[in-house]
C-alpha cells in the first residue's frame, strides 16, 4: 500500500512539475573598460592679420584669428600639453632679412573649475615657445596661441607679398 | 545648465581631433627573432589632415630606428586604421615614447596652422 501511494505522490509531483510554468533565466553582462586616452582637437584654425606692412599677427584686433586647441583626457595624470608657438614660417616667399617672434600660450577655457590652476602649475621650454601644462584633472582643456611676426629685425622692414604659414604645435605626451 | 549647453555644443561643434591608443603599449614578441612589435591604433577626425608620420624615440627624445608598413601613415578622414612598429630587441628598452604626428601639406588651399601630436610611452 504504502508503495503505491509513494509511486502516486512522485508520479503526480513529476506531473506537476511538467505542467508548471518555467522561467528561463540568463545573465548577460555588459562589460565595459575606459582607457585612458588623449585626443587633440583643432577648434579655430588661426590666420594672420596684418596691421601694417612689417607685422602679421593672429591678434582679433589686426584681423587675425587666436587658434585654439582643445585637449582631452579622459584619465587623471595620464598626460602633459606641450603647446608651442611658432618660430619660423613652414611657408613664406624668401625672406632675406630676420624675422623676430613673439607669441603666448594661455589656458582659455576649462571643462572644470579645478582646472584653474593650469596656468599656473605649467613650465616653459625652448626658449619660452613651448608651454607644458601636466593635465591632473580629467576633462577638456582649451588653449589660445597667440603669434606675432615682426620682419627687419627692428627696422620695420616690409614682409615681401605673398602668402605665409606657421604651425602651432599641440602635443599630448603621456607620463 | 547654461554652462553645460554651452559645453555640450562646444564639445559637439568639434569636427577635428587626433587621437592615439593604447596610452601606454606594451611590446610583444613577433614571429621574428630577435625583433619585437606593439599595435597601436590611431583614429583621424580632422578634416584638413590626411597624413600622420611615425616616430619611436628615446628618453631624451632622440629617434630610435623601428620598422612600420609606412612611416607616414594615410589616416582618411573618420577612419581608424591599426599599425604595426616592429623594434629590435636591442632597443626594446631604450624606446621611451611613440608618437604620431600631423603631416601638413603647404599647398593645402586651407593652410592648417595646427600641427597636432600625441605620444604614447612605454613604462
Amino acid at each position: 500500500m504504502k508503495k503505491i501511494l509513494l509511486t502516486a505522490l512522485v508520479l503526480g509531483l513529476t506531473a506537476c512539475s511538467m505542467f508548471m510554468p518555467k522561467e528561463a533565466e540568463a545573465v548577460t553582462n555588459i562589460n565595459g573598460t575606459v582607457e585612458s586616452r588623449c585626443t587633440v582637437n583643432t577648434d579655430t584654425s588661426g590666420y594672420y592679420g596684418n596691421p601694417n606692412a612689417y607685422t602679421l599677427t593672429t591678434l582679433p584686433a589686426s584681423a587675425g584669428q587666436v587658434p585654439i586647441v582643445r585637449i582631452d583626457t579622459s584619465l587623471a595624470n595620464a598626460y602633459k600639453a606641450q603647446i608651442s608657438y611658432p618660430t619660423s614660417f613652414s611657408s613664406s616667399p624668401s625672406l632675406g632679412d630676420t624675422v623676430v617672434w613673439t607669441g603666448a600660450v594661455a589656458v582659455e577655457q576649462t571643462s572644470s573649475t579645478d582646472m584653474s590652476g593650469y596656468q599656473a602649475a605649467s613650465t616653459t621650454a625652448d626658449g619660452g615657445a613651448m608651454r607644458i601644462y601636466p593635465l591632473s584633472i580629467a576633462g577638456a582643456t582649451w588653449f589660445s596661441v597667440s603669434s606675432v611676426a615682426t620682419y627687419g629685425g627692428g627696422q620695420q622692414k616690409a614682409f615681401p607679398g605673398g602668402s605665409y604659414t606657421a604651425v602651432v604645435v599641440a602635443e599630448c605626451v603621456a607620463q | 545648465m547654461c554652462r553645460s549647453v554651452i559645453l555640450w555644443v562646444l564639445l559637439c561643434s568639434s569636427v577635428a581631433a587626433h587621437e592615439m591608443t593604447p596610452t601606454y603599449p606594451k611590446w610583444q614578441t613577433s614571429m621574428v627573432e630577435g625583433i619585437h612589435k606593439t599595435t597601436m591604433e590611431m583614429f583621424n577626425k580632422r578634416k584638413d589632415v590626411k597624413w600622420y608620420e611615425i616616430g619611436v624615440f628615446d628618453e631624451e627624445w632622440k629617434a630610435i630606428p623601428f620598422v612600420t608598413s609606412y612611416k607616414i601613415l594615410e589616416v582618411k578622414y573618420l577612419n581608424h586604421v591599426k599599425f604595426d612598429v616592429y623594434i629590435t630587441s636591442n632597443n626594446k628598452d631604450k624606446a621611451e615614447y611613440i608618437c604620431s604626428l600631423s603631416k601638413l601639406r603647404g599647398n593645402n588651399n586651407n593652410k592648417p596652422m595646427i600641427a597636432s601630436k600625441i605620444c604614447s610611452r612605454f613604462k
